[in-house]
């Protein structure tokens, strides 16, 4: 429960502000329409979906990782640890709160993202689904991961380092699931969606029993 | 049981030493002044004690508990430090909404707060707009919401003019009845207002500690060897 709330003061501070959220999106149109104007159209539904991707990347690597990065630069981040709240709430409550971004970033980015590249998509649910589920992999390692780099004054470039190698099985999984449902042909989705749920599921479980080792001192 | 226990308490940074064997016992009810210059470990001390900081060597016990690893012993103890930990983006109401939930105290004592700190007109006001003397008084009411029983102070006054730090020092005295109180500040005056026992810090060595004598000044200049300086 105070997972939520942790996760409701973040939202709230942040629809209030808009900060992360448009520069988020801003960021996502950007790419996106350079993208769209740089790729001939005879090769948009091969290069789509890791195009879509690289947009989630950049996008997330830029947002979510403020999660934790707010209570810093606020000092507040010590009125936390000093709660009697435990590390894994505080973890699933940035978790939440980046998921809400990313579904926000999700619903505004990706029609605009197909309508851009004139994707015939055949199966727009489990598009929606492979690139939410992906996502899903990506914050949980990102929010978790973030805390570590914080208080480095190279967090821009160490954070890259340190989650690429861990969310690369996430990634190459979602764009075979995203470009089959292009496709349509969903013949062996369900190999790369196992692998997505599974990593997650494996990577929150992780995040929230180390989380705490990270946290303090 | 004592409110705060430490014995034989090291604790380093990398290889610097930042705390030497402290022994420090303080009784329920008792207000003890940490006093000592800048860098003499008062912080790191108050650190150990929330559970901010977990020691190299040595136990640190409040309420017979280890704050760093049981989470619900900080529900005993209020901080305030220099820090405000409040969110500039949401009122004063809403942080003090939010620690209640982090504490699951009464929310009903908002108001009630904040009209005793003086704030109730403001309540609605996002907290980037206060003055630092306000700030510092909604983080007075956000340490004792939840009403604990070890009110922990650390150099509260830092970045306050004369009327501001007279003022905290006045809300201090009447919110510490009946608590334990630990207060760190480098201000003999402070330290002699609203405690009765100093215990005096210097290189992370605790070199004195015993009931504020009537010349405390003298007996800290004498201590920390800055006699005639």
């Amino acid at each position: 429960m105070k997972a939520l709330e942790v996760a409701k003061k973040d939202l709230k501070i942040e629809f209030r502000t808009k900060g992360t959220l448009n520069l988020m999106i801003l960021f996502a149109l950007i790419t996106s329409m350079m993208f769209s104007v740089s790729i001939p159209m005879s090769l948009a539904e091969k290069t789509a979906p890791s195009l879509l991707w690289l947009v989630f990347i950049f996008v997330g690597m830029l947002g979510y990782s403020r999660a934790f990065l707010k209570e810093v630069e606020t000092e507040t981040l010590d009125g936390l640890k000093i709660s009697p709240i435990a590390p894994a709430s505080v973890l699933i409550g940035k978790i939440l709160y980046n998921l809400i971004l990313m579904i926000l970033i999700e619903v505004i980015i990706l029609p605009i993202f197909i309508g851009l590249f004139n994707l015939d998509v055949a199966n727009p649910v489990i598009m929606f689904l492979s690139v939410t589920m992906g996502n899903v992999g990506f914050v949980i390692v990102v929010s978790s991961l973030s805390i570590l780099v914080i208080k480095s004054k190279m967090r821009e470039m160490l954070l890259p380092v340190l989650i690429f190698p861990v969310v690369f099985p996430i990634i190459t999984s979602t764009i075979l699931a995203v470009r089959k449902s292009i496709s349509g042909d969903l013949v062996g989705i369900f190999s790369p969606i196992a692998l997505i749920v599974g990593f997650s599921i494996i990577m929150f479980v992780v995040a929230c029993l180390t989380f705490e080792y990270a946290f303090s001192d | 049981m004592k409110a705060v226990e430490l014995k034989d308490v090291v604790k380093k940074f990398g290889n610097f030493k930042a705390l030497d064997g402290i022994n420090l016992s303080i009784e329920k009810g008792e207000s003890v002044a940490l006093l000592g210059p800048n860098g003499a470990g008062k912080t790191t001390i108050v650190k150990l004690i929330s559970g901010l900081l977990k020691p190299t060597k040595g136990e640190v016990k409040v309420f017979g508990e280890i704050p760093w690893k049981n989470y619900e012993v900080r529900r005993m103890m209020g901080i305030v430090s220099h820090n405000t930990f409040l969110y500039d983006d949401l009122t004063a109401y809403e942080n003090l909404q939010f620690y209640c939930k982090l504490y699951d105290a009464d929310e009903s004592k908002i108001d009630e707060l904040l009209e005793f700190f003086g704030l109730k007109g403001r309540k609605h006001d996002l907290v980037r707009n206060f003055s630092r003397g306000m700030k510092q008084r909604l983080s007075i009411a956000r340490a004792i919401l939840h009403d604990p029983p070890l009110l922990i102070l650390d150099e509260p006054t830092t970045g306050l003019d004369i009327e501001g730090r007279k003022e905290l020092m006045k809300y201090v005295a009447k919110v510490g009845r009946k608590k334990t109180i630990i207060f760190t500040t480098h201000n003999v005056k402070e330290a002699e207002e609203i405690c009765d026992k100093v215990a005096i810090i210097c290189n992370g060595k605790l070199i004195h500690f015993g009931e504020i004598e009537r010349d405390l000044e003298k007996v800290y200049l004498r201590v920390v060897g800055y006699e005639g300086t």
